[in-house]
């Protein structure tokens, strides 16, 4: 989450994922780095135990939200 | 009859400031000590640190706990204000060691502080290093190692549920401060070995996960006590990363037994080194003969994750946990009652001496 921050203060669009499960520790770093509201994107909680195939499910039903978070306009459209 | 000679206060006043403390989320769970400004004067006196000097920066949490902090917090746990020289040298210690700032005590690991108090500050200052030693019962433990947790909850803002989003955490959070035994111990202290010896204390401080009970009683051959230890420090849900280590606190009993049989600390060491493996079949039986790209953690040989090795061919081939003996450090602590030891596990340091400290004495 700190990183996602200081990245995009030092004007290179970020975005920070992490999971449900850490949710609180991530809005308390953005305030305590001074930028409540910081968007960020969540995943389904938990990671480690989920086989590759159900973390690739994962990440394609986040693009969208990762894109939009990323900002620059860009859009997410399934590969034929 | 007579009246005892006890303080007159108004207990209302005194639970109105410690709740006031536990609103203000200035605590660890226990109530703590109300500190006024002056009575904050008085552990500072003791100290000719500035009192701005930053012991522990965490940049990452715009958090630096300064030598102030440390003894506010001090103070709140209950020290006495001559404590502060030993608790100063533990956050040294702590820096010295690297895993706090790091940032360890975010993780979801759940280390405690753990620090060690060398030389005749233990007792000046009250420490135990006997019986009990892991505790309760003793002010100086008790109190320095509390003042370590409470630095961390309220000086650098690690509060559980937070910033602190240990899985479980574990008991010694609440307070893990010991001393070496050096009175019944048949050698030089830590610290002495490191160069530190009386007239001057010392304190060591690195995380830890858990302190493990060894119950061995059985044995008076110090190849057997040895594979005791091995064996512990190898257990496989220990095994986060690829290697093992972690800290004796052998009674005094183990270690003459040792020393009766001509063995040193190093040959303890040494000894523990050499038998700590596993085999490669019991390390596959938990799915942790494989380490990890990147974090270099144990895994399963068939995770995407898993850097490719060779199978070997004899599946009861030995794999070495123990590494190094800088891995496997040695305390004396505890009563010479009976055959019970601990092991503490920490995360390293595998390749270095423990971060060791002289405590800076006014």
């Amino acid at each position: 989450m700190a990183d996602g921050i200081l990245l995009e203060r030092a004007g290179i669009p970020s975005v920070s994922v992490c999971t449900t499960a850490f949710k609180i520790t991530a809005d308390a770093m953005a305030r305590n780095l001074g930028f409540p509201g910081y968007q960020y994107v969540t995943l389904q909680h938990p990671i480690a135990s989920r086989t590759e195939k159900e973390i690739d499910e994962l990440v394609r039903d986040a693009l969208a939200d990762i894109l939009r978070v990323l900002g620059a306009g860009l859009t997410f459209r399934e590969a034929r | 009859m007579t009246t005892p000679d006890v303080p007159v206060v108004d207990g209302a006043d005194i639970r109105r400031v410690i709740e006031y403390y536990y609103e203000q989320g200035w605590t660890d769970g226990l109530p703590v000590m109300p500190v006024t400004e002056s009575y904050l004067d008085e552990f500072l006196a003791v100290t000719a640190r500035d009192p701005d000097e930053v012991l522990m920066p965490m940049p990452h949490l715009n958090k630096n706990l300064t030598v102030r902090i440390a003894a506010l917090n001090a103070a709140l746990a209950g020290c006495l204000p001559e404590y502060l020289p030993v608790v100063l040298a533990a956050w040294d210690a702590f820096r010295l060691d690297g895993m706090v700032s790091r940032a360890i005590w975010q993780s979801t690991t759940g280390t405690a502080p753990f620090s060690v108090l060398y030389g005749p500050l233990r007792t000046t200052l009250g420490f135990n290093a006997r019986g009990n030693v892991w505790g309760s019962g003793f002010r100086a433990n008790a109190t320095a190692g509390r003042a370590i947790r409470l630095g961390a909850i309220n000086g650098l803002g690690l509060k559980p549920h937070v910033f602190d989003q240990a899985t479980q955490g574990n008991p010694g959070k609440y307070s893990c401060f010991i001393a070496e035994n050096e009175e019944d111990s048949p050698w030089p202290s830590l610290a002495a070995d490191h160069g530190i010896a009386p007239p001057e204390s010392a304190v060591s401080s690195t995380v830890i996960r858990s302190v493990l009970h060894i119950e061995a009683r059985h044995t008076t051959a110090p190849e057997q006590l040895a594979r005791e230890f091995a064996d512990s420090f190898c257990r496989t849900g220990a095994l986060v990363r690829a290697n093992a280590s972690g800290f004796v606190v052998l009674n005094p009993e183990h270690a003459r037994l040792f020393d009766k049989h001509g063995w040193s600390k190093d040959d303890v060491r040494h000894a523990i080194t050499e038998a700590g493996w596993r085999r490669y079949r019991d390390l596959a039986a938990s799915g942790k003969e494989a380490v990890a790209h990147g974090t270099g953690w144990r895994l399963p040989a068939d995770h995407p994750d898993a850097v490719t090795q060779e199978v070997p061919d004899d599946p009861d081939t030995p794999v070495q946990l123990i590494k190094s003996v800088d891995a496997v450090q040695v305390v004396v602590a505890g009563a010479p009652n009976a055959g019970v030891s601990s092991i503490v596990e920490t995360f390293g340091p595998f390749d270095r001496p423990p971060a060791l400290v002289k405590v800076e004495e006014k």
